[in-house]
């Protein structure tokens, strides 16, 4: 099995393609919550554009999560080789990516954590949290939102 | 911590399969040099905790009113002939 030695720019893909029960396994844990491997992504809103990715082990542990196309459609983050490598992907078109979302009640914001992408090998649900350390991506890119 | 002192050239070696090298000392800055297997992740640390306090943060507003979701304006794709499932929020 070979890899590309170059990072390679993942495409859109429609997150709801993964079904709600299916499990994805990120072996490295994900940043800040270290040990919590076993996620689903959970169609809750049912707006097929926020999906809530639920721990497993904890049920208290969740964020929402979306494609950032939807809202960045100009966004390419790059899987690097180690990382294609690692989840076996071989294709940019197996990659199923979606980021964090903060929603920040007070200030009536949404943002969407460009810096962080989840990165999920959709064949084998194998995925992990990418840090794009030397990209300008923010942790915090505004969804503009209609006036309620 | 187990602190080591080292000079530009020499290495540490950390659980066998990770080298850590001292490249150049200059000016306050110190280069260091990695090896490590693929499947090791290593990053500045300050990038990585920007990172895991961001996931934290959503994590805690996960638990909060997700209404605001339902007013998140999606950009026109103009290129879009297709219909993409769900049309924006309004």
């Amino acid at each position: 099995m070979t890899y590309p030695e170059r990072p390679t720019r993942v495409r859109e893909q429609q997150v709801s393609e993964v079904s709600a029960d299916r499990v994805l396994e990120f072996p490295d844990g994900i940043p800040g919550f270290p040990g919590y491997e076993r996620f689903v992504l959970v169609e809750e809103l049912g707006d097929g554009v926020f999906q809530r990715l639920q721990s497993l082990d904890d049920p208290d542990l969740a964020m929402y999560v979306c494609s950032p196309w939807l809202f960045f459609p100009d966004y390419a983050p790059e899987v690097g080789p180690a990382e294609q490598e690692d989840l076996a992907l071989q294709r940019a078109e197996d990659a199923l990516v979606f980021c964090p979302v903060t929603i920040d009640p007070a200030a009536m914001r949404i943002y969407v954590n460009l810096l962080g992408p989840f990165v999920v090998n959709a064949e084998t649900r194998r995925g992990r949290q990418l840090v794009l350390a030397g990209s300008d991506y923010p942790t915090r890119a505004p969804v503009d939102l209609t006036s309620a | 911590m187990l602190v080591l002192s080292r000079r530009p050239g020499e290495s540490i070696v950390i659980g066998g399969q990770v080298v850590v090298t001292i490249i150049e000392v200059r000016g306050g800055q110190v280069r260091v040099g990695i090896d490590a297997p693929r499947s090791v992740e290593v990053h500045r640390e300050e990038v990585y905790r920007q990172v895991a306090r961001e996931n934290v943060a959503a994590v805690e507003s996960a638990g909060a009113d997700p209404s605001l979701l339902r007013q998140a304006v999606r950009p026109a794709k103009p290129d879009d002939a297709q219909p993409a499932g769900e049309p924006p929020a309004s």
